[in-house]
């Protein structure tokens, strides 16, 4: 497990050499969203029928819905926290190969077409500490731009500077490999053996047994 | 003497302030015990981030998690509890309350199913759930607040005449399709028996026991430590990025019921929110499972 520390814009290169399981902290601008409508509104933005309120042409795309408002002193993030990715699957492949995506972070992972347009456009998947608002949050510097403020605040597409944000960790590299995908054949392959496991501590339950002394 | 609407209102928000901003202290211990027992090293840096971001909500008086779930409380009401006042109404104006006065201030999350539009009150919302106990003179609180993080990856299947082995079964399989996606490591509350509505009911009262207690009926307090050890040993880990540690405990409730056997099982994420209080007739709050902070 190799630990980096990337500042965006990033190149390809610098994505391609990260590895699964690798920690990163992340410095620099990401765009942010929570909201399904507002990747359906990206979709319209590829199709020519609206406009993005600003580039993502190779962003760092985070999954990070936020509570923002509008102050004297402009807009002002009051906290943000990841919400899951995997509600995105069907719409992800299109908009990291279109705008060729060098990050796209969240909780939960991506599917295999997802991690299969990473791979295509040179793009990784990183893992953010669900329930850690107060961390992320405190790693903002500035808000650099709202769109589609007609969206409820979580909704928006929130442009910010970070510094030192996570450790995140990478769960999908651009290499094709989906730690997600690989995690859940592996814990299928475990299940025959934990079943037998399993087996063997409720006959010693029922007989009276108790705890595998073992264990 | 009685339990009065100001009271009612006032306590229910409270606890699901407190939910949010600090997670329980058998949370904290179960996630240092984790810390300690873990064999990844990445994993370890996760469940240390995890304690941090606990930390420094309860240190700074914020939400530990940006989703604030919607409003659900378990409530038990005493055969000598007296009241004054519309204390059913009570907890829906508290909410109403929080979400004016919290600060940080809430997202909207309570949603309309057939529109998708969300807002911050809705039909049948807050969620309350009644339950009587013989002689008390209180009310007996809990909220626990719910989002789609774990929310979403609750099931359950009807069998019929199961075997311990079906069910064991069918909890793993539950598991290994979602675990990634829960923000484990998660509470997994099960429910066996009785009927499609009550084994739900149960399986998510599971969740809220204090974390680690065993069942007290003995065959279920077996199947409590195999299916957690079983559980730890599927590899998903904290964040469900690898390691050892998935679930930091399973609850198992049963009912009776028919032939028919609903199995529930349904996830509290790694921060664990459930707060409890009990509200007497003289006024008296007792706060059950940590320690009492008033908020607002």
């Amino acid at each position: 497990m190799a630990t980096h520390h990337l500042t965006l814009p990033v190149d390809v290169e610098a994505i391609r050499a990260l590895r699964l399981g690798d920690l990163v902290t992340v410095d620099g601008e990401i765009v942010a969203t929570g909201g399904l409508p507002t990747h359906k509104r990206i979709i319209e933005a590829m199709e020519g029928k609206r406009e993005l309120p600003f580039p993502l042409e190779g962003a760092g795309f985070f999954h990070l819905p936020s509570y923002s408002r509008d102050t004297d002193q402009g807009f002002e993030i009051v906290y943000i926290n990841p919400t899951t990715s995997t509600r995105f699957n069907p719409l992800m492949p299109k908009i990291i190969r279109h705008y060729g995506l060098r990050i796209v972070c969240g909780k939960g992972g991506l599917d295999a077409e997802c991690a299969r347009a990473m791979q295509e456009v040179g793009c990784v998947y990183l893992s953010i500490l669900g329930g850690g608002a107060t961390l992320h949050t405190d790693a903002i510097k500035e808000v650099t731009g709202v769109g589609w403020s007609d969206l409820v605040t979580h909704y928006r597409l929130v442009k910010m500077r970070v510094e030192d944000l996570g450790p995140l960790t990478v769960g999908i590299d651009a290499h094709g490999n989906n730690g997600y995908d690989q995690l859940e054949s592996r814990a299928r392959e475990r299940l025959p053996a934990l079943m037998e496991e399993l087996r063997v501590a409720r006959e010693r339950a029922a007989a009276g047994g108790g705890s595998d002394p073992a264990a | 003497m009685a339990i009065t609407y100001e009271a009612v209102k006032s306590l229910t928000a409270d606890l699901y302030e407190w939910s949010l901003k600090r997670i329980p202290d058998d949370a904290k211990e179960a996630l240092d015990r984790a810390a300690a027992a873990e064999t990844n090293e990445s994993a370890r840096k996760v469940l240390s981030m995890m304690r941090r971001s606990a930390d420094r909500a309860e240190n700074t008086d914020r939400f530990v998690c940006s989703d604030s779930g919607v409003p659900v409380y378990f409530i038990k009401v005493g055969t000598q509890a007296r009241f004054e006042g519309d204390v059913k109404r009570a907890i829906s104006d508290g909410f109403a309350h929080l979400v004016e006065t919290i600060q940080p201030p809430l997202l909207k999350h309570v949603t309309n199913p057939l529109t998708n539009e969300r807002s911050y009150a809705g039909k049948d919302m807050p969620m309350v759930s009644w339950d009587m106990i013989d002689g008390a003179d209180y009310i007996d609180i809990t909220c626990a607040p719910k989002a789609l993080g774990s929310g979403r990856w609750a099931s359950l299947e009807i069998f019929s005449f199961p075997t311990l082995e079906e069910i064991e079964a069918y909890i793993l399989d539950v598991i290994v399709k979602t675990a990634a996606q829960q923000c484990p490591p998660v509470t997994i509350g099960v429910g066996i028996g009785g009927t499609f509505d009550y084994c739900t009911k149960i399986a998510k009262l599971a969740t809220l026991r204090p974390l680690g207690t065993p069942s007290s009926e003995p065959v279920l307090a077996a199947m409590e430590e195999r299916l957690l050890k079983a559980v730890n040993k599927l590899g998903f880990g904290p964040m469900g990025t690898g390691g050892d540690t998935t679930a930091l405990a399973i609850h198992i409730e049963y009912a009776s019921g028919h032939g028919f056997t609903p199995v529930a099982v349904c996830f509290n994420c790694w921060i664990n929110r459930r707060t409890r209080a009990r509200l007497y007739n003289d006024g008296r709050i007792e706060r059950i499972g940590g320690p009492w902070r008033r908020i607002i």
